[in-house]
């Protein structure tokens, strides 16, 4: 512990020391320039389609109140000219809207359809009394599901558990009352008239919607989405989580930003050769770099308790979502430089990473809602806090547990890498990759350590193939289904064999025997894991007939003997083509794998 | 002119050599393909018609009440089928057995407030849907209330396209795309200014018969000529895609000149900090105040890409001027202080 924090502190001096000196009043000024920029763009509401269509209005045409539209009079034979050369996308006389022939003109003219929609609602509101303008009052009840299984907030909230533990502010909670009445089905509706209060809800949507610049970036509070139980219909706001994925989103962003610190915190003990002295200290690996991490760690909790703060959300609540994601980004950011060989690799590599953790973490969030994958990504939990909604320990599990697994999968990887010769080495990246993977490997044991890696490459296997089912959902389902099962086949192929690939390419093992009992012990790993993650994966998302396709086959025995026999043909062949052309030998066994999968799904036979 | 193109050369053969540039376009495909998955969420929220959710899932909904016949006849037309119940039981039971997706319950008369009752099933995703589904036919039948009542609603016919993904596409994803290549060349410059001072191979370059000029003129030359790639390859992929772009010419050589600029300023901050670890932090700072900056300018680069790509008709050669004139003058001023800079301490 000692030589941990020890660690830590001349981490934290480094970069007090670069820092220092002349250059540090130009940093401060230029740190502080950019949080006050960010703020005030953030305060304008970042709206990026300013003035991107523009609208020519008879001298006493409507007065057009929207950001989108460069407005500008013009009296009546002008402005049609101007809608036929193309100058303006729309010309508006009285009551009537002519259109110009282009693309963007069309978008404009249902752009400003909503936005005099509105406006219009405005109007008859000042104009008519309420009951006149807004004659339809929706009242919104729940009933149990009657499908088995489809209900997505069945187990216990975890939102509620939290708050049983916790001194956390009452007045999120205050209002969760009218939550969907969970009980029997008495669907006798009751049809008691109660005027004021829905005069009450017309307003306050009404005011809502008046005050709201449209994309719903406004309000970011929690109100936003308190429960609406009364609907009027031409004052519905799509549930859009686009504010909440935002909020969200500003948690991620200061663990990317200071993510740079600490990939370069390994490269410089490289380029300076200190990395040698340091592993011949007495400290073990997982002692340096538990204690070049902690510095960061501790800042982005730091950061993720300033924000919950400001935001005013649910502290443990966030702490309890966002920990596996820190964890998750920094055990991408560990590995980073480790494979590193110039500095322009370590930047490309960054910016994958950060590409694909927001990718993977910001977009599923945004479907909240409407689709169940959206829990694949932890921000959807973060989106239901600050909305307010609860969610079960399932759910929490689905998108946190693969991170937190994930985490220790590369901080295992990383001590076996943290060593002079490995580092030094300038290899092809596909080659680093290899040896991480056989240093990772206990060679005195490789039964034990090939098994074992197949059940841990599980999480990294699943998200990647959560990746490309989000993907493919983009696809027709026709085409989708065939891709997917053999990019899914070959992410699982490379899993299984890689291990024993390695040990074939050192010579560790030879024989047809030992590649088959390898294949076996292998194959088995790899189904225990995916058997277990199969359960909580099912549990979640269950709607989906492509999340059947690729997660589930069924039986014990049968799987096993599919997995064994691919896996020895993708070891058995690399050994007689050689590991050079090992690509070439997991594709033909992903093909095979994808031909079974069609087969055990009645498509092929 | 020729060591300035051999070093060129030897930057470009650097970065194919190490693949890099394999994973910084991995990266965009990436970000391409994700970006596709956006663009389908926010349409499914805001204009569920326009992906034709209304016609790949239909959704039965059991009407209870006589007065239903207005309303049926726009959910109809919105695909949502209508069975009428005379009780409450009646539809329960319907719902009850999965024949149902939906109740909407409605009051006997049609004049005063209507309170109508609408009965979703709890999941979650479930009701999202049934929700935008019944949004259409819902608007038209309070409009047919409010006419009822003397309240005229105007501009409810403009004949357009929902605009959401149109927006959307023109305003961040494109110029996403267009100058992602632009942010990777000014990290590129940071990296191949900041490898040379960090490792001493300046000092070995220099005495070779080349200037200083050349040699850091070279690497900001390499990293354009990548991002000049990158877009053509973009606009390329965008046309596959069927998303057309107005102005490509304009388009590209906005792109160019916001990459040619940021990797200038990438070279300045790395030549002052001379170290890898704190210029890509000054790098990404300034990325953001850039940013945020232009934000507030009428003409900033992504408002003006926007405005390219989607044709405006007021907006052409004239308006990239500017950025010509902040590249050109940016690179004067780095070339003729680079030796200056190099010499100050950070």
């Amino acid at each position: 512990m000692g030589t941990i924090v020890a660690i830590a502190s001349r981490e934290v001096k480094r970069l007090r020391h670069g820092f220092g000196g002349s250059s540090r009043p130009l940093v401060m000024g230029v740190l502080v320039g950019a949080l006050l920029i960010s703020y005030l763009a953030f305060r304008q509401g970042f709206v990026l389609t300013r003035g991107i269509y523009r609208v020519g209005v008879a001298p006493d045409g409507p007065r057009i109140q929207d950001d989108r539209f460069l407005s500008s009079v013009i009296s009546p034979p002008r402005g049609y000219e101007m809608v036929s050369d193309g100058s303006v996308d729309l010309y508006v006389d009285g009551e009537h809207v002519t259109v110009g022939d282009k693309e963007r003109s069309r978008n404009a003219a249902g752009a400003l359809k909503r936005s005099l929609e509105r406006q219009e609602l405005s109007r008859i509101s000042s104009e008519y009394a309420l009951d006149l303008a807004f004659p339809l009052r929706i009242e919104v009840n729940y009933l149990p599901s009657p499908l088995e299984g489809a209900g997505v907030t069945t187990g216990p909230s975890l939102a509620e558990l939290v708050r049983a533990f916790g001194e956390t502010e009452a007045e999120p909670g205050a209002d969760r009352a009218e939550s969907p009445p969970g009980g029997t089905g008495q669907a006798g509706p009751d049809t008691s008239r109660a005027t004021s209060r829905t005069d009450a809800a017309v307003r306050e949507q009404l005011s809502e919607m008046q005050s709201g610049t449209g994309g719903g970036l406004g309000e970011i509070e929690m109100e936003f989405a308190a429960d609406k139980e009364i609907i009027i219909p031409s004052l519905m706001q799509p549930p859009i989580p686009f504010a909440q994925v935002i909020v969200a989103f500003f948690y991620v962003l200061p663990v990317c930003f200071i993510s740079v610190f600490f990939t370069s915190s390994f490269m410089t003990e490289k380029t300076d050769r200190r990395i040698g002295v340091l592993l011949s200290a007495p400290v073990t690996p997982v002692q340096i770099i538990i204690g070049k991490m902690l510095p960061y760690i501790s800042f982005s909790l730091l950061s993720v308790t300033v924000i919950t703060i400001l935001m005013k959300g649910n502290l443990p609540l966030a702490l309890a979502i966002f920990l596996p994601v820190v964890l998750f980004i920094f055990s991408v950011y560990l590995i980073v430089p480790l494979l590193y060989r110039t500095f322009r690799d370590t930047t490309f590599m960054s910016m994958a990473a950060v590409s694909a953790i927001t990718g993977y973490l910001v977009f599923p969030a945004l479907f909240s809602g409407i689709n169940d994958f959206a829990y694949m990504s932890p921000l959807t939990l973060a989106v239901k806090m600050y909305r307010d909604e609860p969610f079960g320990l399932r759910e929490y599990l689905f998108a946190t547990a693969p991170m937190a697994m994930l985490f220790f999968l590369s901080m295992y990887f990383a001590t076996r890498m943290l060593n002079e010769e490995y580092l030094m080495g300038f290899r092809s990246l596909y080659r680093k990759i290899l040896d991480a993977i056989y240093l990772a490997l206990n060679r005195s044991r490789p039964y034990l350590s090939v098994t074992l890696l197949s059940l841990a490459s599980l999480p990294l296997v699943y998200m990647i193939q959560l990746v490309i089912l989000a993907l493919a959902t983009n696809i027709p389902f026709a085409y989708a289904l065939g891709a997917l099962l053999l990019a899914g086949a070959t992410v699982e192929e490379a899993a299984k064999s890689v291990g024993i690939v390695t040990l074939i390419e050192n010579r560790i093992v030879d024989s047809t025997r030992q590649i088959l009992a390898l294949s076996l012990l292998s194959s088995l790993g790899f189904l225990i894991g995916e058997k277990a993650l199969l359960f909580l994966s099912l549990s979640v998302v269950s709607e989906s007939d492509l999340s059947k396709a690729v997660l589930s086959s069924g039986g014990v025995l049968v799987p096993l003997a599919a997995h064994f026999a691919f896996t020895s043909l993708a070891c058995l062949l690399t050994r007689r083509i050689g590991t050079r052309h090992y690509p070439l030998a997991i594709l033909a066994s992903s093909v095979a794998h994808g031909a079974y999968n069609l087969v055990i799904l009645g498509v092929l036979a | 002119m020729t060591p300035f193109l051999a070093m060129v050369r030897r930057e470009l053969r650097s970065v194919l050599h190490e693949k890099t540039i394999m994973i910084a376009v991995l990266i965009q495909l990436f970000l391409a393909s994700f970006s596709s998955i956006i663009i389908m969420g926010l349409v499914s929220y805001y204009d569920p018609e326009s992906i034709g959710l209304n016609a790949l899932t239909s959704i039965r909904a059991g009407v209870i009440g006589d007065t239903g016949t207005a309303l049926a006849r726009y959910l109809e037309a919105a695909n949502v089928q209508p069975t009428i119940f005379a009780s409450p039981d009646a539809a329960e039971y319907a719902f009850r057995t999965g024949r149902i997706d939906t109740i909407v319950h409605l009051p006997d008369e049609e004049s005063g407030i209507v309170d109508m009752q609408l009965y979703l099933p709890e999941s979650e995703s479930r009701s999202t849907v049934i929700l935008m589904m019944l949004q259409r036919p819902l608007k038209e039948y309070e409009n047919h209330l409010r006419e009822k009542r003397g309240v005229h609603v105007r501009y409810t016919d403009i004949a357009g396209k929902p605009s959401t993904s149109y927006e959307f596409l023109y305003s961040s994803i494109i110029p996403i795309l267009m100058f992602f290549p632009a942010f990777v060349a000014g990290s590129m410059a940071v990296d191949s200014v900041a490898e040379e001072l960090e490792h001493h191979t300046l000092d070995t370059l220099w005495s070779a018969p080349v200037s200083l000029t050349s040699i850091f003129g070279s690497k900001v030359a390499a990293a354009l000529v990548l991002a000049v790639i990158q877009c053509i390859a973009w606009i390329g992929l965008l046309r596959v895609n069927r998303i057309h772009l107005e102005h490509r010419g304009l388009v590209l050589l906005l792109a160019v000149l916001v990459a040619g600029i940021l990797s200038v300023a990438a070279a300045f901050i790395a030549s002052y900090f001379k170290d890898r670890e704190r210029s890509q932090f000054m790098y990404s700072l300034f990325m953001l105040i850039a940013t945020g900056v232009s934000y507030f300018l009428d003409s900033s680069p992504i408002s003006l890409m926007t405005r390219l790509a989607t044709g405006d008709y007021y907006t052409g050669i004239a308006n990239l001027t500017g950025y010509l004139a902040l590249m050109v003058g940016l690179l004067v001023l780095f070339l003729t202080q680079t030796r200056r800079l190099i010499g100050l301490k950070s």
